[in-house]
């Protein structure tokens, strides 16, 4: 036994060795102004938020090229870094320490979902850079006392819902719904649409009669749909993301449960949702940040782009990676700058000091960069889904009680 | 009386005795230097990751190890160190520090009943416990969001507020450093003890260890408790280290699984060995995510080298290919012995008289 | 407390459930016996079928239960090769052990492959007959969960005749029961562990298309599935396939009511609990199971 202990006593000393070795590897890349601006960005585009992830990498590919087919910013030519974080939060920070510790890139933006969002900004932080991104939709994200980050969208998780909240307790009180059951996935952002709601409507005076919280892996949604149906609320509201709104909804189905109003949060805005529940959509409630639609100067541009790039038009995961780009990009314009250093305070300054144009309107932060707006409301009528709230941006009426499932 | 030829037997003899040392000085010279070495922070923060995952092998070598019972909740235990760190800090305002001991003492108390439902039965049951701990405690820490924050996640405070992430790194690294050479340390010390002497015993057949009065049960669940207490200081420390925990990752089987590779890898009944296994592993995982991203394929390639070191050299692939260079080398001679009979009777001889004089 | 319908509901839940539990307990529990493997990628193996089932209705558009014709002839000639190509090579003083790692190791290879084939999203079929669901006495059944039952329970019913009833299985059980006496009487005890093993895999292809019918798939889902598996089979005594089934249909019903009070979540500790407390209190099981004391 004694030699082989010997032998690997040795290898220990010699991969040791070569591990630092190999460490010698990464050198300095000299700046010159000819240089493209490098934005580091890491993306789910495998794992649990995979479809989302590809959505907000589409919107940021099709900002660097109307960028880029504007001349680029500062002159200088938008190239994307894109690593994969598996929606996993230990690779998002390896990925993030990856892009600016090693490669060095000018500028970085947001991963995708919230619980991703939270540990990519604190080490953009820690190294002192701006961060805007395109998902960090919950009240904790704006809690941990970043002073870099922005959410580049209308409004927070919170208030995705006011809207909605506002036409119900505006009811008559023979038509207003009396009790409501919430099923809402753990995950800050799916919570937080449904508590938002929760919150207001039990101010008003709403009974809330079931409250189940489920985990993101659930997959069999019979018991929560069982308590649900037996409870028999007016109103059912889902803090969804995509598969957890479609199972329960088709559980509910099952027990041919028959609400008077039906509103989940995500789900029933993705080009799937109706094949994934057999159409059976009828009055489906959703928010959403984003309409083709909406009449903001750069949003034309935007669909007409996209569409051509893609070959289909922009969705709301799309259109908030766009976002983002126009943000940071308003933010450099202004500043004169885009590289690690000193230069990232200017931007953050910038950006809490002023209103940026986007595809989704004006934006405008608070200290913590938290947005200041509203999510409109969807619902499905027929085999579309169309904007019913508020008044002056509706498409349809909304349609209570609603027609059943 | 001292002459050359006592010179050559020491030197003869020294290398078993001393290389253990001379290895820990190299360890000890590399993990001092790599911080300065380190060409920028990403790389320093890689060998923070590497350092854990040696610490992780290299507790889960006392029970794998001396016992041979193979867990692969180990990631469990780690992510309980890493909790109970963050929930003491967040929920009872206990400074950092402190905070990791009391946790990690706190997961060796908790071993004791683990250990005892797991422990009381051979082998197979003792995997399955090792693994439906990992499932568990998953359920758990995501269901009991009230304390655990559940699926959002829990924010551990920065231990050095304000410090910036390259300097945080490097603390890191040193912090984890001197762990894995307290638990090399402390491991080296059990292979040497009566103790140790038991729990080989076990490996090796444990109902004949037992009739020759081991007390099996209580070495096991004793070994048990401590490989459990420096997981979970290892896990506290990272917890400290990354600042944000959640459950899907903290319980994850992945870990487990990767450290049994690595201890097997490497070698479990070497000191070393696991320490070497998880930088091979370690490095390749860092490598392999840096050229090719993060794919579904890094589970099949762990599978298939599990499957390979399981099939093919159970006993850790350097120490197979250890065996397999000496084979060669030996070539025609016969003899096991790396001395022959007479040379060794020779030493004796000479031990005697140089111990006479 | 909750409404009589709403138990009525739970309780047909729960022994819906309950029966594919048995059916995969079933498959574990042959393994077992026959040689003391702990197979942990029998639902890896689970998750696998159900993709295949999901593939064939999602890309050739016909019925996921058709899948069954090509999966479970598959699944039996992978368990048999995987008996006598991989298990039966490895040393027999540390079989037990290396052979959790190996199935371990399989198991990460089949999830880290449909990863790699069908992405990490989750995955559900769409049947027409989807949200289709009878009613039974004030309760709603939905119709997908009783094919699911009805494929367990007749599953169940094959394997226990052909257990009883035939030579092939009257040879499997002498080859369980002792396998050197088997040996002697004539018995090719070598081809008959192998074809348990076939068996034994083949209840995951049934079991797999089952779940695919109802459930949301995704490749680490099988992670859900081995636990309360090998909880089973712990609590039934390993080796007992009369034990596993009988553990299946408690803690299923058990799951399933738990569920009222404490939440999905919650519920599914039942299984984790119930294995804790044999092994500390009645390692051999609660239903016979000699064979536990020592593994």
């Amino acid at each position: 036994m004694r030699s082989p202990a010997r032998r690997t006593t040795w290898a220990v000393a010699l991969s040791a060795t070569l591990l630092l070795a190999a460490c010698g590897g990464g050198d300095e890349e000299g700046q010159s102004s000819d240089d493209p601006i490098v934005v580091g960005i890491s993306l789910p585009l495998t794992g649990d938020f995979s479809e989302p992830g590809k959505g907000v990498q589409e919107g940021y590919e099709a900002w660097a090229k109307t960028t880029n087919d504007k001349g680029g910013l500062l002159g200088r030519q938008v190239e994307l870094k894109i690593l994969d974080d598996q929606s996993n939060a230990d690779r998002v920070v390896a990925d993030y320490e990856q892009l600016i510790g090693s490669d060095q890139v000018d500028l970085v933006v947001g991963p995708f979902s919230t619980r991703l969002v939270v540990p990519s900004a604190r080490v953009a932080q820690e190294y002192n850079m701006l961060f805007v991104e395109p998902a960090g939709a919950a009240a904790e994200v704006f809690n941990q006392g970043f002073k870099n980050l922005f959410y580049a969208a209308p409004a927070v998780a919170d208030d995705h819902y006011n809207h909605l909240a506002e036409y119900l307790l505006a009811l008559p009180a023979g038509q207003k719904p009396t009790t409501v059951a919430y099923a809402a996935m753990d995950d800050p952002f799916a919570q937080g649409t449904a508590y938002g709601l929760k919150k207001k409507l039990e101010a008003g005076g709403v009974k809330t009669v079931v409250d189940e919280v489920y985990p993101p892996n659930t997959t069999d949604f019979g018991s929560i749909a069982a308590k649900i149906a037996s409870a028999k609320p007016d109103m059912v509201v889902g803090g969804s993301q995509y598969q957890d709104g479609v199972n329960l909804i088709v559980a509910l189905q099952q027990l041919n449960y028959q609400p008077k109003l039906a509103a989940f949060s995500t789900a029933p805005t993705s080009p799937e949702f109706a094949k994934a529940i057999g159409n059976k959509t009828a009055g489906i409630l959703s928010p959403t940040g984003y309409s083709q639609d909406a009449p903001y100067p750069s949003n034309k541009e935007f669909v007409e782009k996209f569409t051509a790039q893609f070959g289909k038009a922009p969705e709301e995961d799309q259109a908030n990676g766009y976002t983002t780009g126009q943000v940071v990009a308003a933010a450099v314009e202004a500043a004169g700058c885009a590289e690690q250093g000193e230069c990232q305070q200017k931007l953050i300054d910038w950006l809490h000091g002023n209103q940026v144009e986007t595809v989704v309107g004006p934006l405008s932060w608070d200290a913590t960069g938290k947005p200041q707006g509203a999510h409109m409301i969807q619902q499905w009528v027929g085999n579309d889904i169309k904007i019913v709230l508020p008044a002056e941006a509706k498409e349809a009426d909304l349609v209570y009680p609603k027609p059943a499932w | 009386m001292p002459n050359a030829s006592d010179a050559t037997a020491a030197g003869l003899r020294a290398p078993g005795k001393w290389l253990p040392l001379g290895a820990a000085g190299l360890l000890i010279v590399a993990i001092a230097a790599f911080p300065s070495l380190a060409p920028n922070p990403y790389i320093l923060s890689s060998g923070v990751i590497v350092l854990n995952w040696a610490v992780l092998a290299t507790s889960w070598n006392f029970v794998g190890g001396f016992t041979g019972y193979i867990s692969l909740g180990h990631g469990a235990l780690a992510g309980l160190g890493g909790y109970a760190t963050g929930l003491l800090i967040t929920k009872a305002g206990i400074p950092s520090f402190v905070a990791l001991l009391v946790a990690a003492l706190l997961v060796a108390a908790l071993a004791v009943p683990i250990g005892f439902a797991a422990l009381r039965v051979r082998g197979a049951s003792f995997v399955i416990v090792s693994i439906a701990l990992v499932l568990i405690l998953l359920l758990v820490f995501q269901s009991w969001s009230s304390v655990t924050g559940g699926s959002r996640g829990l924010v551990v405070p920065r231990p050095f507020p304000g410090m910036l992430r390259p300097e945080h790194h490097r603390v890191f690294f040193f912090l984890y450093g001197g762990l894995l050479l307290l638990a090399l340390a402390t491991w080296w010390l059990l292979d040497r003890s009566r103790f140790g002497l038991g729990l080989k015993a076990i490996r090796e057949d444990e109902d004949k260890a037992e009739s020759l009065g081991t007390p099996t049960f209580a070495y096991k669940l004793t070994v048990f408790v401590v490989s459990a207490a420096f997981t979970a200081l290892a896990g506290g420390l990272y917890a400290l280290w990354f600042g944000d925990l959640d459950p899907v990752f903290q319980f994850s089987v992945l870990t487990g699984s990767y450290i049994v590779l690595m201890a097997l890898l490497g070698g479990v009944r070497n000191l070393y060995g696991p320490v070497l296994g998880a930088i091979v592993v370690g490095v390749a995982l860092e490598y392999f995510k840096v050229e090719f991203g993060n794919s579904p394929l890094h589970l099949v390639t762990t599978g298939l080298l599990l499957g390979l070191v399981v099939m093919f050299m159970p006993d850790g692939v350097i120490p197979s290919l250890g065996g397999l260079v000496q084979r060669l080398r030996k070539g025609e001679q016969s003899s096991i012995r790396e001395m022959t009979a007479a040379d060794l009777a020779e030493q004796r001889k000479r031990e005697r008289e140089g111990a006479s004089s | 407390m909750p409404s009589g319908a709403l138990l009525f509901q739970s309780i047909i839940l729960g022994l819906l459930l309950g029966g594919l539990y048995a059916l995969l307990a079933a498959g574990l529990t042959l393994y077992f016996g026959i040689m003391r493997v702990v197979m942990i990628a029998h639902s890896a193996f689970l998750i696998l079928a159900a993709y295949l089932a999901w593939w064939t209705s999602t890309e050739l558009g016909i019925d996921p239960l058709l899948s069954m014709v090509v999966t479970v002839p598959l699944f039996f000639a992978a368990g048999v090769l995987l008996q006598r190509g991989l298990l039966s090579r490895l040393r027999p003083v540390t079989l037990t052990m290396m052979s959790v790692l190996i199935t371990f190791a399989i198991a990460l290879m089949i999830e880290g492959l449909l990863g790699y084939a069908f992405s990490g999203t989750q995955r559900r079929i769409q049947l027409s007959y989807g949200t289709a669901s009878l009613e039974l006495f004030g309760a709603r059944v939905a119709v997908v969960k009783l094919i699911a039952f009805g494929l367990a329970a007749v599953s169940l019913a094959g394997l226990y005749v052909l257990m009883k009833r035939t030579q092939f299985g009257w040879a499997l059980r002498a080859t369980i029961q002792h396998r050197d006496a088997a040996r002697l009487v004539g018995i090719d005890t070598e081809r008959t562990a192998g074809f348990g093993f076939g068996l034994g895999l083949a209840t995951a292809a049934v079991g797999g298309t089952a779940l695919s019918l109802d459930t949301t798939i995704y490749p680490s889902l099988h992670w859900h599935w081995i636990g309360p598996l090998m909880a089973i089979i712990v609590v039934g005594g390993l080796g007992s396939v009369a034990g596993a089934a009988a553990a299946a249909l408690l803690l299923g019903l058990a799951q399933s009511l738990l569920q009222i009070p404490m939440g999905a979540t919650w519920a599914q500790t039942v299984f984790y609990v119930a294995l804790f407390a044999t092994l500390a209190i009645r390692p051999q099981g609660f239903f016979g199971g000699r064979l536990a004391q020592r593994f």
